[in-house]
């Protein structure tokens, strides 16, 4: 606001201030850097004032000021600028690189280091990539950026959970996903639909055990930090606005389904359903409905966010308000979003106390319609949308009521819709991330600080199924007529954290030392209550209100309310120390050690000491190198341990709390028979557990060379989990078949490769394009298995592990074609031999397959050009393998008449049609293909993730409008997707599941203004 | 700024000291194993959570759908395909008896708690039998325990040197692994708690307690499955002393939960119990509403029958028998000419009504465990045993239109057989309809099978749709597999593995 202000009064002030003085001018001129570019956001400051302000887009920058003040340029990773006004109003600037330090800053955990000092695997993702971009939760974004972290999605729900592993999976049971640290506070890692994600400034991505023992309790499985935005002293009041609308829709298929009349006369040949006994005229004349159309539909997005930053000599701020609104693909599936985010730092005029507070408020409400992937006709929307016969409409329904009898699964679509009109699930939620950071420099050496952050979160649900619709009247049955029920559940969870340091940083000639002592404390409170309501009066209900709610009576027990409360803490105490080394930026090493202890384990082995060592030779700054092509040339070597205490991989508020004392014991009391009171064994302790630990070994290369066209990094690791959280298999005699413990280890190694290059660099007036490939490999081997023959399989469960082995192996028997003599199924058995009946436990073997990639990663295009740029991500995974059941449903013949089919059964196998892949209609073997690997599909893809085009107008053009940023731009996430896999998403974490909720294509426009 | 030091120190002491709040952490509400029993009364919640472990509907299931009692219904998703399960494929993966061998392992390792535990508790004055009659009903459930998982579990009811199951009769550590103990062994275990119970039971009978009936009956049962007649006929005579067979009014109550004259020991079902729900439908994991085991919703037309009566099963029901009317729901849609039905499933749907619901909650109702009419052709085959098969008293005849005359309500015919195998089979014949859905068959073929000249026997239509049609007695599968669940961690019984799996 003031450098348009200014801007308009400018000629004005000139004017009157030289009637009195006749001296200030308004000094202008152009800001670039080393090579020229223009550089946007430098402060310029004059000296002994509070007067500043910032270089615009294209590095232009203007300030009043009077002849023979200093103006002083700064910028983070270039050397101060100092000019005193002379004559000319005229004062471009070149500024250079600072040698010393400070290209860009590579957040060490719980410090930061320069980018040449830096000896750890990490990477940072900035704000250009995340911004701009539709989708609800921000870790979905990540997705095919940083080499070594696979994120998948598994559900199109807005702002839904995502599955995120950072250099494969580490843990068989316990928890996998990194830690998250939002401004210095650690949060859910499942939950991120409340945060705007255009408030976020940069991701840091920490991988080797160099830079994640520091976290020692939580840093197992990566962390992942996250900086907001914030303001810069001495700048200007700007205000910037972004706005975006985006188009959703449902992916493609491949499955061929029928229509209608393909449906009916596939009915009428094998005599089961609707089509049985028609002609075809009556076939012909039937109506076509496609139930996919119905339960999806092209959903809208708004986004928008205000963001207002500003900076005065001790304070600055930035402030945001944010808005979004997302209506999912599925029906009643959407996410409505309020944020409200204040970063504020400032420090005492001797720069000696810093402090910063970073607040947000989020408030979302969700729809979200649940039993997404289980089979029930009645409760499933996808099912109904994929799996609906085209044969019946909309049209059918009438209500609830007119669907009980004939009840039949034929209208599947008609229980569903009813389902859409009748059930409320819904989440409001309140997160509130506060952290508040204090430093003071006790000597010039020796700072002292403190980091204190909570996470809040109260999440209300809501469900309701309503007391007319079709599930409430058929299960309530004739005795009850009033059924329906009516749940309300408030969970609140506030976690706080808590680091206290003193850091001890000098440098002497050569040698710079840095030293750090801390310790951390965590606590977390899980508090959860509500009740079902069974039994609403219809003539009163309204979701989420008590008027329509029927009290308990002494006929029956239909009325009887069940209420719910649940109060548990978690929490972990940890010291620890980091010393830092460096000689002339040449070499380095970083040491830490911690100890940490964790409420889980009090009763067991509270204790554990974790530790690293990183260290790095800066090879390009050595005299030998001296006029090489390189420009930097760096080797980095870490070996550490950090460890794991989340035992079972739970999602969301409760994940904190899970399995919180399994060294206990334990009965519990509750209902038994007849609904008398009873005390029962609930838990078999287990007074050994302790932590799991990871041990990771990494080596790597940071390279830029021809001038810096080129950049990358390549990182080898080797990962292996210790005292693996696993189910020990109990035998029966036990009363419990598991026991949670730490049993066997498990290895995952491989590459990490970051590729940058600069096609061409055109400057500000031509042609810049650049192309960027980040790629892993990562293999899986199980090295110890707690069982005599090394493999654990689960009952009934098509995976499981093996030594020598990936994780979550495919263990099946194989599924080897139709017999052309009679149609049945065939097999292999576990010797190749083909047969009709495989022995389903001595016949099955070990496919080397499972579903984590070997190979992930995102290959980027980028290319502007005056103002207009075009940006490209494709994601691509290779060595993927999930069982297709949505395809095994419309392949099955015993759903005929039912529900729908691909045309693929239109080929079974008959006496006229020997020679095909798809078994008779009535093979006897047909329930022994299910667990073979006769669905087991290749998952790999290769997909346009993200596409944008856009224009950014040029100064020139904005002058005289009171803006100094406009831009446009369209953009596309998931346009095209090259794949085997024939269902509508190849992306999900899912091994086995169907009917899931596939993640849409968004198309979306947008515009940035700033002023 | 000297503050900021003096803050700093403060919350360095401040966080030294909160470190144990965050590490020593009691979760409320936690009852801690030493603590659990201490008082007779804790004993009987015990015995109550106990009880809750016991459950049927596993056996039910298994024995309608892989035996014959069941067909696949018009409304049918896949159940019973899918897995497999009516196409006669039983594996250690199966859900049957993984759910029969983990529930009844449980059921004695809690009851054995239980006995344990009851000589810990403090006895009040005037407790001591209070005490003993819970520590009676937890020898009789521990022996009923044993005795359903040997009945799926031995190649040989009859052969006490064959491998038997697991005797689970102490606390077992988590390292164990405990071989099977031959049939002699088991036996004697039951024998030994059962005589333990007789000892120490204060109630003579109970429709849904542990009593001295109970005790009775079961070892009728399990008499009877040895071959040892004798004492079978003497311990069924014994019951049906006391307890008569219903007449069709009372035959017709006892299916709604309201009339228990011939119940001698049922599992009670209830609202408020755990087993409230639908469970796994078209699973041998079943657990939940015993209706549920054959239709979604309830047990008419209109209630999503997923497995209809067999009809099989059907045709050997006369329609002026009470069975017919206690089976066969009204709103089924019977076939005149089934056999030349144009479309059989959907013309011909024989509705299941053996769990109609109870307490206005469909397909709830307790599940019927030893009935009078069980007892009666238990002593009908120790009679044909005996040779006695023929005759106007005392002989497997007499027995059959005794049961007859009850359920018709008017005077049958006295059967005569021709031979040992025709009187066999005659039994069989009437336990299929007098007992099922109660999860008798799979057993009863298995034991009588031979004897009788019968297996497992579908109608042609029936079994069109995957050919499983028929199974002799003799296939492995009259055994079930010791399930993946316990050859994991039970590296003693994999090598103790049934024939044929």
């Amino acid at each position: 606001m003031r450098s348009k202000l200014t801007w308009m009064l400018t000629p004005l002030l000139v004017l009157c201030m030289s009637l009195s003085f006749g001296q200030e001018k308004t000094i202008s001129g152009n800001i670039t850097d080393q090579l020229g570019l223009p550089l946007p956001g430098v402060n310029v400051v004059v000296v002994g004032t509070t007067t500043g302000t910032q270089s615009d887009f294209d590095g232009n920058y203007m300030i009043n000021a009077s002849t023979g003040q200093v103006l002083r340029f700064s910028y983070l990773g270039q050397k101060t600028v100092d000019r005193t006004i002379g004559a000319s109003s005229t004062i471009d600037v070149q500024m250079e690189e600072d040698a010393e330090a400070l290209q860009e800053v590579v957040v060490q955990g719980y410090r930061t280091s320069t980018k040449e000092k830096s000896s750890i695997a990490s990477v940072t993702v900035s704000a250009e990539t995340i911004a701009l971009r539709p989708n609800a939760n921000f870790a979905q974004t990540l997705s095919g950026q940083v080499a070594g972290l696979n994120i998948t999605t598994s559900s199109g729900q807005p702002g839904g959970n995502t599955q995120i592993n950072l250099r494969g999976v580490g843990s068989v049971n316990g928890n996998t996903e990194p830690l998250f640290i939002i401004d210095g506070a650690p949060v859910d890692e499942d939950n991120f639909r409340s945060l705007n994600p255009n408030d976020i400034a940069s991701i840091s991505v920490l991988k080797d055990a160099g830079a994640t023992a520091i976290y020692g309790n939580r840093g197992a499985n990566g962390v992942v930090i996250i900086k907001t935005r914030g303001g810069t002293f001495n700048s200007a009041t700007r205000i910037n606005y972004l706005g975006q609308l985006s188009f959703t829709s449902l992916q493609d298929n491949d499955y061929d389904l029928m229509n209608a009349q393909e449906q009916l006369t596939l009915e009428r040949d094998f005599g089961n359903g609707r089509g049985a006994g028609l002609t075809d005229a009556e076939i012909g004349a039937s109506p076509n409905f496609d139930w996919s159309n119905f339960f999806f539909d092209t959903g809208l997005t708004q986004n928008h966010t205000l963001n207002i930053t500003s900076g005065g000599e001790n304070i600055n701020s930035f402030t945001s308000l944010g808005y979004t609104n997302v209506e999912g693909i599925l029906q009643a599936s959407d996410l409505k979003r309020f944020n409200i985010r204040n970063n504020i730092s400032g420090k005492s005029e001797n720069d000696r106390f810093n402090y910063g507070s970073n607040f947000s408020i989020n408030y979302s409400e969700s729809n979200e319609p649940n039993s997404i992937g289980s089979g029930a006709i009645n409760r499933n929307y996808i099912l109904g949308a994929y799996q609906s016969l085209p044969y019946i409409t909309p049209d059918d329904y009438t209500d609830g009521a007119a669907l009980l009898s004939p009840l039949s699964f034929a209208n599947t679509p008609l229980f569903l819709l009813d389902r859409l009109r009748t059930y409320t699930r819904k989440e409001s939620e309140v997160k509130i991330i506060g952290t508040f950071n204090a430093s003071y420099k006790i000597t010039d050496d020796i700072t002292a600080k403190i980091v204190m952050s909570g996470d809040y979160t109260d999440e209300h649900l809501t469900r309701a199924e309503g007391p007319t619709s079709f599930n409430a009247l058929l299960f309530g049955g004739g005795a009850n007529p009033t059924s329906g029920f009516q749940d309300q559940f408030v969970t609140r969870t506030f976690t706080y954290n808590q680091v206290l340091s003193l850091n001890y940083l000098k440098t002497f000639g050569k040698h710079t030392v840095d030293v750090g002592a801390y310790s951390e404390y965590f606590k977390a409170h899980y508090r959860r209550f509500g009740f079902r309501e069974n039994g609403l009066n219809p003539k009163t209900f309204f979701p989420g209100d008590g008027d329509g709610f029927i009290t308990d009576n002494g006929n029956n027990d239909f009325f009887v309310d069940a209420p719910a409360a649940d109060i548990l803490n978690a929490g972990l105490f940890s010291y620890f120390g980091q010393a830092d080394y460096d000689y002339d930026t040449r070499y380095g090493i970083t040491g830490t050690i911690r100890r940490d202890a964790s409420s889980r384990f009090a009763g067991s082995n509270r204790w554990a000491t974790f530790w690293s060592v990183a260290g790095r030779w800066n090879i390009s700054n050595e005299a030998f190198m001296e006029g090489s092509i390189f420009d930097v040339l760096k080797l980095r070597g870490s070996y550490g341990t950090t460890g794991n205490q989340n035992i079972v991989d739970a999602v969301g508020q409760f994940a904190p709390f899970a399995a919180a004392d399994l060294y206990l014991d334990l009965f519990a009391t509750g209902a038994g028979y007849g609904g008398a009171n009873s005390i029962v064994p609930s838990q078999l302790g287990n007074t050994i557990l302790q932590w799991e630990t990871i041990e990771q070994s990494n080596i790597g290369l940071d390279f830029e060379l021809f001038d810096r066209r080129l950049r990358g990094s390549v990182d080898g690791y080797i990962k292996t989990t210790k005292d693996l959280f696993q189910d020990r298999p109990l035998s029966a005699v036990n009363a419990q078949t598991i026991l949670r413990a730490n049993i066997g280890s498990l290895e995952n190694k491989g590459i990490d490769v970051t590729l940058n290059y600069d096609i061409l660099r055109g400057g500000t007036d031509g042609v810049n394009m650049s192309v960027g490939f980040n790629g892993n490999y990562n293999k899986q081997e199980n090295l110890e298995i707690p069982t005599e023959d090394g493999t654990v399989v689960g009952a009934g469960s098509l995976t499981g592990r093996q030594v020598g082995g990936p994780l979550n192996e495919y263990f099946v028997y194989r599924y080897a074609g139709v017999n052309p003599a009679n149609g049945n199924l065939l097999f292999l058995t576990a010797d190749g031999d083909v047969t009709e009946s495989p022995n389903v436990d001595t016949d099955r073997v070990w496919l080397n397959k499972n579903i984590y990639p070997d190979y992930q990663g995102g290959i980027t295009f980028d290319l502007d050009y005056k103002g207009f740029f075009v940006s490209t991500q494709f994601n691509y995974a290779v060595g993927v393998d999930r069982y297709d059941f949505d395809l095994s449903g419309f392949q099955n013949p015993n759903n005929i008449g039912q529900f729908r089919h691909s045309r693929d059964i239109l080929d079974a196998w008959t006496v006229d049609n020997r020679e095909t892949d798809i078994p008779s209609l009535t093979a006897s073997n047909l329930a022994l293909g299910g667990s073979s690997d006769r669905y087991l599909k290749e998952a790999d893809y290769l997909r346009l993730r993200f596409a944008q085009v856009g224009y950014t107008f040029p100064q020139e053009y904005l002058k005289g409008t009171g803006f100094n940023v406009l831009r446009v731009f369209v953009n596309a996430e998931n346009l095209i997707t090259w794949t085997k896999w024939r269902g509508f998403d190849v992306e999900s974490a899912l091994s086995t599941g169907s009917r899931q909720y596939p993640t849409p294509r968004i198309l979306s426009v947008g515009f940035e203004l700033g002023f | 700024m000297k503050n900021i030091k003096k803050l700093v120190l403060l919350a360095l002491i401040i966080t030294a000291a909160a470190c144990n709040d965050a590490i020593d952490i009691a979760q409320p509400g936690r009852l801690p194993a030493d603590v659990a029993f201490q008082n007779v009364g804790d004993l009987q919640d015990g015995l109550i959570g106990l009880y809750a472990l016991y459950d049927t509907t596993s056996e039910i299931q298994f024995n309608s759908v892989f035996a014959d009692e069941i067909s696949i219904g018009f409304d049918n998703g896949g159940q019973g395909l899918g897995n497999g399960e009516y196409g006669f494929v039983l594996n250690p993966n199966s859900a049957a008896p993984n759910s029969i061998w983990t529930r009844n392992y449980a059921a004695m390792n809690i009851a054995t708690r239980i006995i344990e535990a009851a000589s810990l508790v403090e006895v009040g004055d005037g407790e001591q039998a209070q005490l003993n009659d819970i520590l009676g009903q937890a020898y009789g459930l521990r022996a009923f325990a044993q005795f359903q998982v040997q009945s799926y579990f031995t190649t040989d009811y009859a052969n006490d040197g064959a491998l038997g199951t697991i005797i689970l009769n102490f606390i077992p550590t988590i390292d164990q692994s405990l071989p099977r103990n031959t049939n002699g062994e088991v036996y004697g275990q039951i024998e030994s708690d059962l005589s333990t119970a007789a000892g120490l039971l204060t109630t003579q009978s109970s429709a849904t307690f542990i009593s001295q009936d109970f005790v009775t009956a079961l070892r009728a049962r399990m008499a009877a499955y040895r071959g040892q007649y004798s004492l079978a006929d003497t311990y069924a005579s014994q019951l049906l002393a006391s307890y008569p067979l219903a007449n069709r009014a009372q035959y017709e109550a006892m299916y709604l939960d309201a009339d228990d004259t011939e119940v001698i020991f049922k599992l009670d079902r209830t609202q408020s119990d755990g087993y409230n729900g639908q469970g796994a439908t078209g699973s041998g994991a079943a657990g939940g509403w015993a209706g549920a085991n054959y239709a979604f919703v309830n047990s008419t037309l209109a209630g999503s029958p997923y497995f209809e009566m067999g009809r099989a099963v059907f045709n050997l029901l006369d329609p002026l028998d009470i069975r017919f009317d206690v089976n066969v729901d009204p709103s089924s849609i019977i076939s005149p000419d089934y056999q030349n039905a144009v479309d059989y499933r959907n013309e011909d749907i024989l509705v299941i009504q053996k769990y109609p619901g109870s307490e206005g909650v469909p397909l709830m109702n307790d599940l019927k465990v030893f009935r009078a009419s069980e007892m009666l052709l238990i002593k009908a085959e120790a009679l044909a045993d005996a040779g006695s098969i023929n005759g106007a008293s005392n002989s497997t005849a007499a027995l059959i239109k005794q049961l007859r005359d009850a359920r018709f309500g008017t005077d049958q015919p006295l059967p005569t057989y021709t031979d040992a195998a025709d009187a066999f089979g005659a039994i069989l014949d009437e336990r299929r309809i007098e007992l099922v859905f109660e999860g008798h068959r799979w057993k009863d073929l298995k034991r009588l099978g031979s004897r009788a000249n019968r297996g497992i026997s579908r109608d042609p239509l029936d079994c069109a749709i995957n050919g499983a049609c028929s199974l002799e007695v003799s296939d492995f599968r009259f055994t079930m597999p010791i399930p993946i669940i316990e050859l994991n961690p039970n590296n003693v019984i994999r090598e103790q593995q049934n024939p044929g799996y």
